[in-house]
């Protein structure tokens, strides 16, 4: 006699042993969202729900899907909304998306609420968005239907809501691993034996060694973000990095303290993604020894700017940059400032290129390519990605989650999604809970680095 | 001097019955509709559109899933046959059903079943002025058929095109009467892209608050997208 399917809390007790402290984890319909539950403490990864909530645990008090699943939003939660929701599934921002199909089959395709229930009628919902954006797709199935059918099948019977974009399987009898060669059975649930699994699969399983399934939970916390220095935050960036300078124009919203930081550094060939290339000192906003992107140019770090104002408003007064361009030191590329931002989004939120109107016709548009959409004129740009981000924010607390002031609030919030790391320099640091979960403008998903800008900078700017 | 006419209907953005906040829609419009699975719905408007009557809609919504009972939500609306045809991730639960799979069966209702991050970035693309986006969703599905495909580092990337409505009906909690929104927890969902993809918007909320009652850091979608307001209670 074969054994016994699993309770599905056993099923996502051994989910969670694939999380990993800081990750991201996303949960589709249905059995995912046995997880919350199932952690001890969820406040070591980030749960995204598709309806809005980000750091979350079960059951609690609030309805967080329309399976009137309930949870609780942890201190350092915050809710957003579907297209942001969008962005951190497809962006490259989630580590593992957990699903629920109805069928997989042995190339990683996957069909999801396409069932007897529905009639054909299929219910992409958020699920196509997890499997296609994140870095780790895990399917959490029982391993037969009702009917006594295989969910896992050679190839899908029905249209396919994901191709080949499944990486793991966890059902209810066993673990199987999957690959561009197929499946892999890892794991057992107790009680069964590998032929009864292999028996009741329809697709062929590769078999080497078979572990039983084990369903302790990991304690899981969250890696410490603080840094004690902007050096200390930034001894890592290599020679020739992308990355993105937060700040409008004048010296508000900007890293002063860890602009410094890279120019105490001194790591050469730096590429800049900023809204200037350092203009705030010859306008003379602030102080006349305001910290800007020139002090970095003036240290022979630079060798590109992509920038919206990259010159000074004053021919007479031309910025470090300006300087450094005309002698032939440095390549710049000019964005239009709303394009600038656009790309910037476009990175950070998995969305490769995008049609704009800004600049068709013009110099700005030479050399992309142009298309006629419902008869208005478009150019194709390019998301951007940067390898860091250095953004200035006034408050964060310890998970990352970061609040801005007035206006310079610009650029940190679009930047923060779309470096490799993300650093940020705020006035305080506070405890996780302290920023209300509808106040967070960048969630700490986000963000990999903090530091505290030290006294001896301007207060608030 | 120019001599302002007088709004009969409103008090500025605010308008008395949702009825009066419909005023326009018209046989045929399409429709944006916030909310999410039977929550968060913005159901007194939603109620203005069955009682105008206004018929051929189409109607673009996560879903429309069991209503709690007393409650009238897009499936109600639905069942009315206003609605020819409706764009959406989740068309309706499998276990519910309900008006939109028994119309959907009958061939009354079209359906255009779309994966809920590519319709957010459609309609955040309509909103923003973006003409179409390529994204990752979907290559080699039935979500990528027709479509134009294109490979951006090396991954097969979808030509999706923006999407505006004629009219959006938002759901949030609080506003200001010049249009400044926030909303509660989970109920802002597709109420900030939405309220800028439409060409009228119009928003049911808990409370109005003078301009200054809201927060500046806080507000989440701006005034300059909201043209009308109508209270949900």
């Amino acid at each position: 006699m074969p054994g016994k399917p699993l309770d599905p809390s056993f099923v996502a007790r051994r989910v969670a042993q694939e999380l990993f402290p800081g990750a991201v984890v996303a949960l589709g319909p249905g059995l995912p969202w046995g997880l919350p539950s199932a952690l001890r403490n969820g406040s070591g990864v980030w749960l995204v729900s598709d309806s809005g909530f980000l750091g979350f645990q079960g059951p609690g008090t609030e309805a967080a899907d329309g399976e009137c699943q309930t949870v609780v939003m942890l201190s350092g939660g915050a809710y957003t909304g579907v297209v942001d929701i969008g962005g951190i599934l497809r962006g490259g921002h989630t580590d593992i998306a957990v699903l629920q199909p109805a069928q997989v089959s042995a190339n990683g395709d996957f069909v999801h609420w396409t069932t007897a229930a529905t009639q054909g009628l299929f219910a992409p919902g958020p699920a196509v968005d997890m499997a296609y954006g994140a870095s780790k797709v895990v399917a959490v199935i029982p391993h037969q239907n009702a009917d006594g059918s295989s969910t896992i099948l050679g190839q899908c019977s029905l249209p396919v809501d994901g191709a080949g974009q499944v990486d793991m399987i966890i059902s209810d009898a066993a673990v199987i691993n999957v690959s561009q060669d197929g499946l892999e059975l890892v794991e057992i649930a107790p009680g069964w034996t590998v032929d009864e699994v292999v028996a009741m699969t329809d697709a062929q399983l590769s078999i080497s060694s078979v572990k039983e399934m084990g369903f302790e939970v990991p304690a899981l916390e969250m890696p410490n973000k603080v840094y004690p220095s902007a050096l200390e935050a930034l001894k890592d960036v290599p020679e020739g990095s992308i990355i993105n300078v937060d700040g409008f124009a004048g010296p508000g919203g900007m890293a002063h303290y860890l602009m410094v930081g890279l120019r105490d550094l001194g790591v050469k060939g730096l590429q800049l993604i900023s809204n200037t290339a350092g203009v705030a000192r010859v306008s003379g906003f602030g102080a006349p020894n305001i910290i800007d992107h020139s002090i970095l140019v003036e240290n022979n770090q630079v060798a590109k700017a992509t920038a919206s104002y990259p010159v000074s408003p004053s021919a007479s007064r031309p910025s470090a940059f300006e300087e450094a361009y005309n002698r032939g030191e440095t390549e710049l590329e000019v964005v239009p400032q709303g394009t600038l931002a656009e790309r910037l989004r476009c990175g950070g939120a998995g969305v490769a290129a995008f049609y704009t109107p800004t600049g068709a016709g013009t110099l700005l548009g030479e050399g992309k390519e142009a298309r006629s959409i419902g008869g208005k004129e478009y150019i194709l740009e390019t998301g951007l990605r940067a390898d860091f981000c250095i953004i200035r924010g006034y408050k964060a607390d310890t998970l990352g989650n970061v609040v801005y002031k007035g206006t310079s609030r610009n650029f940190n919030p679009v930047m923060a999604t779309t470096a490799k790391i993300t650093v940020v320099e705020v006035d305080e640091i506070v405890e996780p809970g302290e920023l209300g979960p509808e106040e967070i403008v960048t969630p700490g998903l986000f963000v990999d680095r903090i530091v505290v800008r030290p006294p001896e900078f301007s207060a608030y700017l | 001097m120019t001599s302002v006419p007088e709004k009969p209907t409103a008090n500025g953005k605010i308008f008395p019955t949702a009825q009066a906040a419909l005023e326009g829609v018209f046989d045929g419009a399409s429709v944006l509709v916030a909310g999410w699975s039977a929550s968060d719905e913005p159901e007194k408007l939603l109620r203005g559109l069955g009682e105008i009557g206004v018929g051929n809609l189409t109607l673009v919504c996560q879903g429309a899933w069991a209503q709690k009972p007393g409650k009238f939500g897009i499936g109600d609306l639905i069942a009315t046959g206003q609605v020819k045809k409706m764009v959406s991730p989740l068309p309706f639960h499998p276990e519910y059903g309900g008006p939109v799979k028994d119309r959907w069966k009958s061939g009354e209702l079209e359906l255009e079943v779309v994966p809920q991050g590519v319709l957010a970035e459609r309609l955040r693309a309509g909103g923003a002025g973006i003409g179409g986006v390529f994204l990752p969703t979907g290559a080699r599905t039935r979500f990528a058929e027709g479509k134009e495909l294109r490979p951006f580092d090396g991954k097969e990337h979808v030509l999706e095109f923006a999407l505006k409505a004629d009219f959006a009906l938002l759901r949030a909690k609080t506003a200001d009467t010049l249009g400044n929104m926030v909303y509660e927890g989970t109920g802002r969902n597709w109420n900030p892209i939405m309220a800028m993809a439409a060409t009228v918007t119009v928003a049911e909320v808990d409370q109005v608050v003078e301009p200054g009652g809201l927060n500046p850091e806080l507000v989440i979608t701006q005034a300059i997208f909201i043209d009308r307001l109508v209270s949900a209670i």
